[in-house]
């Protein structure tokens, strides 16, 4: 057994985790304040990258202008979203509310195609391709930048819910009646975690467009990071840190193990494989809220 | 058309569970069917062929899902997968020299088993997780599929369909394909019909009403769950055979990925969970809007003589599709078989509603 | 004088009629006056329409698709019928929901803070939440558990306090006697006598435990069918032979009495 192999498939893998876990946070985001599971998020991830991309490339700015701008738009447009479509289904079964996500999920990939075009760009954010090296290992500098990003949000977001508002929007949560009892905003408060959600979909966009490219294939990476968020428990954003650093290791090392028995392409079926147990074993995921049933 | 309820009377209840409560609704139901007959006879062969019978396929396989989504209340994200197995194990059997009739049995048998499997995760959760895992099985479906040869049919991952045969008859036209369409889609609608009326489909909504409350009333909802299951599979199967043997003639394992089984799903929702005629309305919306809209679009450019992208109006039918699910969805959440529903009670006591405020 | 009327009473509300889903007629012209820093009871049996009116009142309607249909509400003089129910909060009415629910997953604390309004400063919250926890010292000893852990009891104290949080001129309480043992809820009304007596905060208090309500009250009304059927003051009602029978207990019930007051209820309805 070489343990600097293994040790090196370990440690990307655990970085490409947590670039799982920078997607799964806008997943986490939603559900912690509506109890929504926000299928859309890999349309939004898409959008986010291709709007930095408009704003730097079409229009001309500097990406260190085009990215908080993107954010600032993608604010507006999680707003919108909220405002416009799931408000009008608060409170339906969770069947139709999966279905609007979709449904979302294909509007938002279609109009962005529409727009832009299917031909892959690049992001180009100037990270250096020239790989870091710990010892024998071999790193990844934008996996680390990513993870980097992935790890400030996550600090920040835990920060954000210990703040008056990240209060009120764990109390939207809890109970929406209650919520509106005593003044809360219910509406405000899921506007708030889609357009904060939103915004976490530029920072993925970015990473993972500067990865993979932008294109298409930005929204596949909606299975993933529902994995990631459901071992993590849906609704906790360290739980999405963890399960993203888990699925990693687990997939990197898995595949590494399993794809020269199966002929390759083993990734997929490792992570719906984790999906599948993850749900069957453990719903709640590994720090996920449990129904408090006091007798 | 009018004052249908006038004189309806049920003074029995076999009278009052009969299909059509309503002599109008039995009339405009025997139109209809009458108009399917004669379909071939009216419509031009390109359109029965690439509008009708896949509308008719689709709507058989959505009323399966119909029946485990919309009656039984579970989420299931992984029926194009169940189709697939019912299509590739019919297709094999009728490759091996099996006779049609039994091929498609075989697959919708296939399908029923490997169908059930989904009904084990639904008896341990429900809602978003049974979804998710449904999810996860359909790529797990998938993968299988696109990593056996001997399966997808080596490495061009196509397998092509034998010719059809029904009952010693070769099936080669368009009209011929179109009667097995509309044949099978008849019996699943019959059949859909009448299980409202048994305890089979009354013990289904039971169990999506609450399963344990139904359990307390002596409804056994493990076994109704994997009833559900395997029926609708079964359903799927059938019609994942169809589809290969009238429609694409070569089995492709993208035909049954995802996005198609989300694509069923939204068909289902779209018209309605629950309702048969929705089902109908929803297959009819999801399938053909997007490409007239496109169509629609192409005309307008050229008619004010713009040029649009060759790249947007690929995705001009998806952008449409996605936002005919938000609008249905918004405008009603019950979807188009509650539309329907609504304009026919509003015809069926007009004009007298008029007065009643 | 009618102003002068107006302006003692907090709350007035006249023939107010509620709909659900645009059918279900839930209330039937429902009156009630809240005078200014008295406590006032809703009573009456499961259905009759007093958590109706209370929701009609703080605007929660909207949630469980009802709308009221008919009538008036305002509140210190200004017309309420259609405002937003966070813009009643913000005008000082605060409804403490039925059956205790407190945020499950937050701690006692957090409860407190997530009712702060818009702009409360820091001080002042936390000036609001040791009076709070003056009132319960319950709480303040477990203000950091999980709230969802906490007792029956202790859950309602949360309840309420999370409302006063919100600075409340008038409080509405839904059944906070709902499953608790006798001596909590002689314990909970206790304290609402004390915070009605220091602060002058009016309450409007809906209960089915009428014995125990009309011990604090100043005056009751008495709701059946969606329609108040009885309005007097606490004494009165006290000691009317009909609440006695039928909702304080004691005193023997036959046939006839029952046929008696059904008549009656049909006539004053």
């Amino acid at each position: 057994m070489d343990w600097v192999f293994l040790s090196e498939l370990a440690i990307n893998g655990a970085l490409t985790g947590l670039l799982y876990s920078l997607f799964a946070i806008g997943l986490v985001l939603i559900y912690k304040a509506s109890s929504v599971p926000n299928l859309a998020q890999g349309g939004l991830t898409m959008v986010g990258a291709y709007v930095v991309l408009a704003l730097a490339r079409d229009v001309g700015l500097p990406l260190w202008l085009a990215i908080p701008l993107a954010a600032v738009v993608m604010f507006g447009l999680g707003f919108g979203i909220e405002r416009v479509a799931l408000r009008r289904l608060a409170g339906r079964p969770v069947v139709m509310i999966l279905m609007l996500t979709l449904g979302l999920d294909i509007f938002l990939r279609g109009t962005t195609l529409a727009i832009w075009g299917g031909t892959s760009r690049s992001m180009e954010l100037g990270v250096s391709y020239d790989p870091l090296f710990l010892g024998d290992i071999f790193i990844s500098r934008i996996h680390l930048v990513g993870a980097g990003v992935a790890l400030a949000l996550f600090v920040a977001f835990m920060l954000f819910f210990r703040t008056r508002t990240g209060i009120k929007l764990r109390a939207i949560a809890d109970d929406y009646m209650a919520s509106w009892s005593v003044g809360i905003s219910v509406e405000r408060g899921v506007g708030l975690s889609w357009a904060l959600a939103s915004v976490v979909a530029v920072a993925a966009g970015v990473i993972w467009g500067e990865i993979q490219g932008v294109d298409q294939a930005l929204s596949l990476l909606l299975l993933k990071g529902l994995t990631v968020a459901v071992l993590g428990g849906l609704d906790s954003i360290l739980g999405a840190v963890i399960a993203g650093i888990i699925l990693g290791v687990v997939e990197n090392v898995g595949a590494d193990f399993l794809d020269p028995l199966v002929g390759g392409g083993s990734r997929e079926l490792i992570v719906a494989a984790v999906l599948i147990l993850t749900v069957m074993i453990r719903p709640h995921g590994l720090f996920g809220r449990h129904d408090i049933e006091r007798v | 058309m009018f004052y249908r309820l006038s004189g309806v009377h049920h003074a029995n209840y076999v009278s009052d569970s009969r299909i059509f409560k309503v002599p109008a609704d039995r009339n405009l139901t025997a139109f209809i069917f009458l108009i399917g007959l004669a379909a071939p006879f009216i419509i031009p062969s390109l359109y029965l062929n690439s509008y009708m019978l896949p509308w008719l396929i689709w709507t058989a396989a959505a009323l399966g899902l119909n029946l485990v989504t919309g009656w039984a209340g579970q989420l299931h994200l992984g029926y194009a997968a169940v189709m697939a197995v019912g299509a590739y194990s019919a297709i094999h059997a009728a490759r091996f020299g099996v006779p049609w009739e039994f091929a498609l049995i075989i697959g919708g048998l296939t399908s029923a088993v490997i169908g059930s499997l989904f009904a084990f995760a639904a008896l341990r959760v429900k809602g978003l997780y049974l979804a998710l895992t449904t999810l996860a099985m359909q790529f797990v479906m998938d993968w299988v599929l696109t990593h056996s040869p001997a399966i997808s049919g080596g490495s061009h991952a196509s397998l092509q369909s034998p010719t059809l045969a029904l009952l010693g008859q070769e099936i080669t036209t368009d009209t011929g394909f179109y009667y097995v369409a509309f044949g099978w889609c008849v019996l699943v609608t019959i059949f859909m019909l009448n299980l409202k009326r048994t305890g089979l489909g009354r013990a289904l909504v039971a169990v999506r009403e609450k399963d344990f409350a139904a359990a307390i009333l002596g409804v056994n909802s493990f076994y109704y769950k994997i009833l559900a299951f395997a029926t609708s599979s079964f359903i799927a199967g059938v019609s994942g055979a169809l589809l290969v043997a009238t429609f694409f003639f070569l089995a492709a394992p993208e035909q049954f990925s995802v996005a198609v089984s989300i694509q069923v799903l939204a068909m289902v929702i779209v018209g309605g969970l629950g309702s048969i005629i929705g089902s109908y309305f929803g297959v009819a919306l999801i399938l053909l809007v997007p490409g007239i809209v496109n169509g629609l679009v192409v005309t307008l450019s050229d008619g004010l003589g713009m040029q649009i992208d060759v790249e947007t109006l690929a995705h001009i039918p998806n952008a449409v599709y996605g936002a005919l699910i938000v609008i249905i969805l918004l405008i009603e959440p019950l979807g188009l078989g509650k539309l329907y529903g609504n304009i026919r009670d509003y015809l069926m006591v007009w004009p007298f509603d008029q007065f009643k405020k | 004088m009618q102003e002068k009327v107006e302006a003692q009473n907090i709350l007035s509300m006249n023939s107010v009629e509620v709909l659900y889903d645009n059918v279900i007629l839930a209330i039937k012209g429902v009156s009630v006056q809240v005078p200014k820093g008295e406590m006032i009871a809703l009573l009456g049996s499961n259905g009759a329409g007093k958590s109706t009116t209370l929701k009609a009142i703080s605007g929660l309607l909207k949630a469980e698709r009802g709308r009221i249909s008919r009538g008036e509400i305002t509140f210190q003089g200004t017309d309420i019928t259609e405002a937003l129910a966070q813009k009643r909060v913000e005008m000082g009415i605060c409804h403490v929901i039925e059956g205790r629910r407190v945020f499950e997953h937050l701690t006692p604390d957090e409860n407190l803070t997530a009712a702060a309004p818009r702009g409360m400063s820091r001080s002042t919250l936390n000036a609001e939440k040791e009076k709070i926890y003056g009132y319960f010292p319950r709480l303040a000893e477990r203000k950091n558990s999980q709230a969802g852990y906490l007792s029956g009891g202790e859950q309602q104290m949360l309840a309420i306090g999370r409302a006063l949080v919100t600075q409340p001129k008038l409080l509405m309480l839904d059944e906070p006697s709902l499953g608790l043992a006798p001596f909590l809820v002689e314990e909970i009304f206790g304290i609402l006598q004390k915070i009605n007596k220091d602060e002058g905060l009016s309450v409007l208090l809906v209960e089915q435990n009428a014995l125990a309500a009309l011990e604090i009250v100043s005056q009751g009304y008495l709701i059946e069918n969606g329609r108040v059927v009885m309005h007097g003051t606490a004494e009165a009602l006290k000691s009317n032979s009909d609440i006695q029978e039928f909702y304080l207990g004691g005193g023997e019930t036959d046939f006839h009495n029952v046929k008696h007051y059904s008549r009656r209820k049909r006539w004053l309805s």
